[in-house]
């Protein structure tokens, strides 16, 4: 059996990273109805103070949603857990949308966006939900070769 | 023992063990040709029983004391969780946390859940969580089929 274990400092590197992973993933969603507002206002420059807004705020809410939220947009199952998660995340992005005037407060805009998120969170775990559909599928695959594997017991011959 | 080592061109290689009586040094020979033949005693209904490793589901420590889950019996051991995870140093034994142990032959089947995590659903019907730290361990087993370890 191997004795090497995972030191504190790894398990917690390897949640960090999942963290700030989760944390691009919506970045980029919210940076990408932003830039679809600019565009569509004739404006063709992003905020640098806006995607430092955006960005610390995606960090923030993917740490709430991991330690207090029970990471509900990677969940097994959609109940009302994971529909609170997307309710309580979505009203906090579109509040701090209106406070840091992405939208310059625009109603039509700001409802839109809290619209988009809920899609987003939907996705998300969507995506998830599929790619440990097909992990499944690879890790019976290998555990049906590992257990069929050569010299196993099973392959034994004893004659009488 | 008279030992015989054959070599043939494109033969397929093939043990074959010939005796009169099995003693117990033929039977050493066999149990390491298969592999995981470790066999451990320990009590079962106040019986003293001895079973081979490889009917072992899984094992596992509760309030210090060690017990070993096969399909019909559950049998309590005199070992510690340490020491059976220095014995069963074998290729399909692996720790799925810090107080269980599992025989990766006797997994029906497997289930990939949030967090890295896996279901394993063993032959018995029984679902153990391998964690998220002992879960890459067995990813990595799987892997390498059964083909040597690190």
């Amino acid at each position: 059996m191997n004795k090497k274990k995972t030191s504190l400092w790894e398990r917690y590197l390897t949640k960090e990273i999942g963290i700030e992973f989760k944390a691009c993933l919506y970045f980029f969603a919210i940076l990408f109805i932003y830039c679809v507002y600019k565009l569509t206002q004739g404006s063709f420059t992003a905020d640098i103070l806006h995607m430092a807004e955006m960005i610390l705020l995606c960090y923030i809410i993917c740490y709430v949603q991991v330690y207090l939220l029970g990471n509900f947009d990677e969940s097994e199952s959609f109940g009302a857990k994971e529909a609170g998660g997307i309710f309580i995340c979505t009203a906090v992005y579109t509040g701090f949308s209106l406070l840091f005037d992405w939208f310059e407060r625009s109603v039509a805009w700001t409802a839109g966006f809290a619209a988009y998120i809920i899609l987003v969170y939907i996705c998300i775990f969507l995506i998830y939900k599929v790619k440990r559909r097909i992990d499944d599928k690879v890790l019976n695959e290998e555990l049906e070769m590992f257990q069929s594997r050569p010299g196993k017991e099973e392959d034994t011959e004893a004659e009488p | 023992m008279k030992i015989t080592i054959k070599q043939t061109d494109g033969a397929e290689a093939q043990v074959v063990v010939t005796y009169g009586e099995l003693t117990p040094e033929v039977e050493k020979v066999i149990d390491f040709l298969k592999g995981h033949s470790t066999t451990l005693t320990g009590k079962c209904d106040d019986e003293t029983v001895r079973f081979n490793a490889r009917d072992i589901l899984y094992i596992e420590t509760v309030d210090d004391r060690t017990f070993a889950y096969t399909e019909s019996k559950i049998i309590k051991l005199s070992h510690s969780l340490a020491a059976l995870t220095e014995l069963l140093d074998d290729i399909s034994f692996i720790r799925c946390s810090k107080s269980m142990i599992l025989n990766i032959d006797k997994i029906e089947r497997l289930k990939s859940l949030p967090s890295n995590r896996i279901d394993a659903t063993m032959k018995g019907g029984e679902h153990i969580l391998i964690s998220r730290t002992y879960a890459s361990e067995l990813r990595n087993r799987l892997k390498k089929g059964g083909v040597g370890r690190e």
